[in-house]
């Protein structure tokens, strides 16, 4: 029953979903101290390769190079980072984006290591990692009625879910925190807050850091998801529709990419017409966001509008996570 | 071998510059990066594809053509991208730069659609055609790309330091508020500055189409990233920043591939406005530090 259920094909297109809010958030943690980083997709290509090489080339579980490989994207964001702070608004968007196509310029002539633009193939997948380890404790897929590919898909997207879900919780827990407030004063006044007390150097390569460790995770587990990267994978397009999860969706509050990389990513499966001309649409949709709603379709008026009836059910309790549905 | 070098990347380099001014005019008046003008530029090149190839007719109709479709363009951009979001409260400094790049992506994609994808030949009848002197080779298309360059040059700065219009634009440019209290038609200023510069973008693009004899949807994007790359070089704005800019990446991507590993050609304009924004933000000409927060 559990079987006729399950399409791996739907669940894939949900996996994909999921990697695509976790590259939204982490845009959204850099753009929430007001630095506009358009090397996102950079960051992203250096997470994807340092997690692929170590586990093909050295062995490296899968576990482990996708941790290191986060890290190391975080370590290379934090020295991106204090150049980063010397520029703004349109210096650092510009910077950055000469940043990304500095990576995949390197990581096209750098053939030894990269294997050059042909690209990298035969990355461990996350799925059959999973299924290969479970059949090692005794389990099969079978055992509960699904075929492996079922089950390989399932694993997937329950693995990336309790993921998402994590770093949601993380970044919520941050946004109500000393640092999400120092991060949301710092976005609305940057002398102001240095006047109040607030290390802005701190927190503003804290927040690059963050957003760039973030874009390697998502990276690494592209990399073990698709089994195959290249640096054309990670090129400017990439880094405009990370962005554009967040201009849409909108990036005052973290429901904003959430949604815009959940609408954005699953409307192309339900109108082919829209998949065809996705790009087109993206950049009409990023003009007329400018000119009409420049804060994105979800800002803190719209959360306090969903909020609202539920907080007089709990008589005023500070909810948080009330809108999963979204 | 030199001097053949020497010329590839004067070439090269006065092609740059033609694009780079189209960014720094917009700046100069709106302090606005246009990220759009890269794929104007490309929709210029194709139009010097369809008037010459397609249509059979000779260059100078393929120019007049490129700059009548790419002015439209500009007025375009400027009608729907730009003006919605000027003098709107509220509206980050980040907004124009956002709704630039949505062009940019429509129209890199509209090109798909309309032209394919693959890359189209630009011929013209004289693309073969050269002299030697000496052991150089020099083609004509070459001192053709030179000469159209140096005139858009000198016709730009004439056009800005001695007529009226350019002279509005100036006063524009220096202060928008007190230049149309002077009387200035800002909004025309603004309208005609873009439609200049994307019509320079059209005319970069036919010079690029005949200098590579190849043009795609992807070049706005390759071009237009180095033409901004220019421009921080030269500092922002600045007509004089963008030549010496221009000319200066043109001349030492040439001489990378002529002498060192020509796979990292694409990487000097990016290395270079990352050393440069580090050391000396305002560019290699900028005076002004108070323009520095973009």
């Amino acid at each position: 029953m559990l079987s006729e259920l399950i399409n791996p094909y739907y669940l894939q297109v949900a996996t994909f979903i999921l990697l695509n809010i976790i590259l939204g958030v982490s845009i959204y943690i850099t753009l929430g101290t007001g630095q506009l980083s358009l090397g996102h997709a950079g960051f992203m290509s250096i997470g994807a390769y340092t997690s692929a090489i170590l586990t093909l080339n050295y062995n490296v579980p899968l576990v482990i190079g996708i941790i290191i490989a986060a890290v190391f994207t975080g370590f290379i964001g934090v020295l991106i980072g204090f150049p980063a702070l010397r520029l703004q608004g349109v210096y650092l968007a510009i910077a950055t984006l000469g940043f990304g196509e500095v990576i995949r310029v390197l990581f096209i002539n750098w053939e030894g290591l990269t294997n050059g633009a042909i690209g990298i193939r035969g990355i461990p997948h996350l799925g059959r990692e999973i299924l290969s380890f479970s059949e090692s404790l005794g389990f099969s897929p079978g055992m509960i009625g699904l075929k492996n590919n079922q089950f390989v898909s399932l694993a997937v997207f329950l693995v990336l879910l309790i993921i998402s879900i994590g770093v949601i919780w993380f970044f919520i827990r941050q946004s109500n925190s000393r640092i999400g407030r120092a991060f949301a004063s710092i976005k609305m006044d940057e002398e102001a807050s240095e006047a109040m007390g607030i290390n802005i150097t701190y927190y503003k390569i804290l927040a690059f850091g963050q957003g760039a460790l973030l874009a390697g995770f998502a990276g690494a587990l592209y990399a073990h998801l698709t089994a195959y990267i290249s640096p054309s994978d990670f090129g400017y397009h990439r880094a405009v529709e990370i962005l554009i999860f967040a201009i849409f969706g909108g990036s005052e509050v973290i429901w904003g990419p959430i949604f815009g990389a959940i609408f954005l990513s699953t409307m192309p499966e339900f109108l082919r017409v829209i998949s065809e001309y996705r790009f087109m649409i993206y950049g009409a949709l990023l003009v007329l966001m400018m000119a009409f709603r420049p804060q994105g379709l979800i800002d803190t008026n719209v959360v306090n509008w969903i909020k609202r009836p539920r907080l007089k059910k709990k008589e005023g309790k500070h909810g948080t996570g009330n809108k999963k549905d979204k | 071998m030199l001097i053949e070098q020497l010329i590839n990347g004067l070439t090269l380099g006065s092609i740059y510059v033609v694009v780079a001014l189209g960014y720094t005019l917009v700046f100069g008046v709106l302090n606005i990066v246009n990220m759009g003008h890269g794929e104007i530029f490309m929709f210029g090149a194709f139009m010097g594809v369809i008037v010459t190839n397609s249509l059979g007719l000779p260059l100078y109709v393929a120019f007049l053509v490129a700059i009548i479709v790419t002015g439209i363009l500009g007025y375009f951009l400027e009608r729907f991208a730009l003006r919605p979001l000027r003098g709107k409260e509220g509206v980050s400094h980040l907004a124009p730069l956002i709704s630039t790049i949505g062009v940019s992506i429509f129209l890199e994609n509209a090109a798909h659609h309309f032209f394919g994808a693959g890359n189209q030949p630009f011929r013209t009848s004289f693309s073969e055609l050269n002299i030697t002197i000496g052991s150089t080779t020099v083609y004509y298309v070459q001192i053709l790309i030179f000469v159209i360059a140096i005139l858009l040059m000198f016709g730009l700065t004439f056009w800005l330091s001695k007529t009226k219009a350019g002279k509005a634009l100036r006063a524009s440019a220096e202060n928008l508020a007190v230049a149309s209290l002077l009387g200035v038609n800002t909004k025309r200023v603004i309208t005609q500055t873009v439609i200049i510069a994307s019509a320079m973008g059209g005319i970069a693009g036919i010079l690029v189409g005949i200098a590579f004899n190849s043009v795609n949807p992807q070049m706005g994007l390759s071009f237009g990233l180095k033409g901004l790359a220019i421009i921080i070089l030269g500092g922002l704005g600045n007509v004089r920043g963008a030549m010496a800019g221009g000319l200066i990446l043109g001349l030492s991507e040439t001489f990378l591939v002529a002498y060192g590993n020509s796979g990292y050609r694409d990487a000097i304009a990016f290395i270079a406005i990352i050393v440069i924004l580090i050391v000396r933000p305002q560019g290699l000409f900028g005076t002004s530090t108070s323009k520095s927060k973009g």
